[in-house]
């Protein structure tokens, strides 16, 4: 299979999951490069998740430095965010878990 | 010797003042129009030698449309193989946990009661025996306007009424005393503070007229207002409010009135004046599917006593009537009026597209859903609050709110379920569409002495206050509990649930 195509099937699988509203991949440098939501939505959950998955990863490091921060779950009111994090990339989704 | 003779007159010229006009005339142009046309081209072949502009890195901060070419972000395909699985396992182990049912957190303490934090008055108005006709929150949520006048003289009415506002926020807030009194010469029906413009209110008042005030003036607070032109309407106007117009982040004042005309105006602040830039005229003959009125005789006009904007589709807007109609009407609608021209400087149209299922009085009120696109709510004088989708003429639920008439209705604007409606024997009945029985969630009691309740407003910045204007003068502010302001975990589906039923 080309890369590319991967990348947009392994997506794909991800967003048609059960309750998931919305799928966003983040750069090391917090700008979205793939999303399923609309432009300022987008902007708006790439630029707060990036800052906060920062705050997450040192705060675990600082409690144990050996230790490193492998997934963040956000749940609210509403729906559960999910944040992968990595070196390069940062995947999000939006989840509704009562759908 | 003596002869005949004219002097030319003489003229001198005014020192002080200036003429207001400046002539202008244009003569000619100096230059022709050039021809051109084209006759040969020098050049057989070309080629770029350099382009000026810059190289294209920026892309990639752009953010790339689905499906379209996009640069391909190393190990991007590694990454999302590596997080793939536990993504999907999160995800499936979430669908089905229960893990977190029925938990919830407090954040803030919960308020248990509903209770009435403000009873607004203005004592020289109730002295005068004048009633609250409408009341309007100002889009930063900490005024309160309302006006005074009669909704029940039948006879033209010269009686002089005022609006007034109070803000809620200030400190030394005195209830008896409002911040800002407006001398108003005839009684006014209906009141509309701007969306995002927190000093300006329309007004349309019992002759006709619609004004606009500024509350930011000292001197004269009046804007712009219609003035008695052919333009105006000749009924009462019962229903003002704000859409946007042509032009970006211009807002035009639309005014409904009893006459069966809905004017849409422009303000010119310059000249102090509302200019009328397009109209609609209801007439009963292009009123579809109207076989169930058709047997009444009397004056062609369908009176207007309520309108609704839909927050969802600026083309749509609906219109309660006096003898119980409600349209579903379109700003766009092009078809000619059957109305005789009247004068107006613009040709009206006849806006009706839809007919709902009709009722058997006037309709006082309607609000269309913040929360579904199709569900709107309707209130009359049958009692009953009618629950309807776009879609079908006939209602969806009916609920009986109260035995006498129901003057107003307003749909939470944070709960998708909650809809509040105030009746004629002094109570705001609030319902909760997501409770299996059909009696009210609360009622609130004015304590008017079973004097009707005419209007009410959910402030639109602080869930939690709700408005009522009452006969006897009095505004009163509630204070509502968490339990009918809090949206509950499933509130939008079900709505979507009521919505998509067909009625028998």
């Amino acid at each position: 299979m080309l890369p590319k195509a991967e990348v947009e099937e392994t997506l794909k699988r991800i967003q048609t999951h059960k309750g998931v509203i919305g799928t966003i991949v983040v750069n090391a440098e917090g700008i979205p490069i793939r999303t399923t939501l609309d432009n300022s939505t987008t902007v708006q959950y790439a630029g707060l998740l990036h800052q906060l998955t920062m705050k997450a990863r040192s705060t675990v490091r600082d409690i144990d430095p050996q230790n490193d921060l492998t997934f963040l779950r956000i749940r609210s009111k509403k729906h559960e965010i999910m944040v992968a994090p990595d070196k390069e990339y940062l995947l999000i989704v939006i989840q509704n878990p009562s759908e | 010797m003596f002869t005949d003779e004219t002097l030319d007159a003489l003229g001198v010229e005014s020192l002080w003042r200036k003429s207001q006009q400046f002539a202008q005339e244009s003569r000619g142009c100096q230059t022709w129009p050039v021809h051109t046309a084209e006759a040969e081209i020098q050049l057989l072949l070309n080629a770029d030698n350099g382009t000026q502009t810059d190289p294209q890195d920026h892309l990639l901060y752009q953010l790339p449309f689905k499906g379209e070419f996009r640069p391909e972000s190393p190990g991007l395909r590694d990454f999302l193989h590596r997080v793939e699985d536990i993504v999907v396992k999160e995800l499936a182990n979430n669908a089905k946990s229960h893990a977190f049912d029925g938990f919830d957190v407090n954040w803030e303490d919960p308020n248990e009661t509903v209770s009435c934090i403000h009873c607004l008055q203005h004592p020289s108005a109730q002295e005068k025996g004048l009633q609250v006709t409408s009341i309007s929150w100002s889009c930063t949520g900490s005024v309160i306007a309302c006006a005074f006048g009669r909704v029940d003289d039948g006879d033209w009415s010269t009686e002089k009424s005022c609006v007034c506002t109070w803000n809620l926020d200030r400190r030394g807030l005195n209830p008896k005393r409002p911040d800002t009194v407006i001398d108003v010469a005839r009684p006014v029906m209906s009141l509309s503070f701007h969306p995002s413009q927190p000093s300006l209110i329309a007004g349309g008042l019992y002759s006709g007229e619609v004004v606009v005030w500024d509350t930011n003036r000292t001197q004269d607070l009046i804007l712009a207002q219609t003035g008695m032109s052919t333009d105006t309407h000749r009924e009462p106007v019962y229903q003002v409010a704000w859409v946007p117009g042509p032009r970006r982040g211009e807002m035009v004042v639309l005014s409904a009135g009893s006459g069966g005309r809905v004017l849409l105006w422009t303000v010119d602040s310059d000249e102090g004046r509302l200019v009328l830039s397009a109209g609609f005229a209801l007439v009963r003959q292009q009123v579809p599917h109207n076989s169930a009125l058709s047997k009444n005789r009397g004056s062609s006009n369908v009176g207007v006593t309520s309108l609704a904007l839909s927050p969802w589709d600026l083309d749509t807007f609906l219109v309660g009537s006096e003898s119980g109609l409600v349209l579903k009407c379109s700003f766009s609608a092009q078809t000619l009026a059957a109305a005789p021209p009247d004068g107006e400087s613009v040709t009206l149209r006849a806006p009706a597209q839809f007919s709902f299922s009709p009722r058997g009085g006037p309709v006082h009120s309607l609000h269309c859903s913040p929360f579904h696109r199709n569900l709107f709510v309707s209130v009359g004088t049958d009692g009953l609050a009618h629950l309807h989708s776009l879609l079908q003429p006939d209602p969806l639920l009916s609920l009986r709110v109260s035995d006498s008439y129901v003057f107003g209705v307003r749909w939470s604007p944070t709960r998708p379920l909650l809809f509040a409606a105030a009746t004629g024997q002094g109570l705001v009945q609030i319902f909760d569409l997501g409770r299996k029985s059909l009696r009210p969630a609360a009622t609130l009691d004015q304590l008017t002495g079973g004097q009707p309740v005419y209007c009410l407003e959910f402030n639109p910045r602080r869930k939690d206050l709700l408005a009522v204007g009452n006969a006897d003068g009095s505004v009163n502010i509630w204070h509502l509990s968490t339990e009918l302001t809090e949206q509950g975990p499933r509130e939008t589906a079900k709505l979507e649930q009521l919505a998509n039923e067909v009625a028998e």
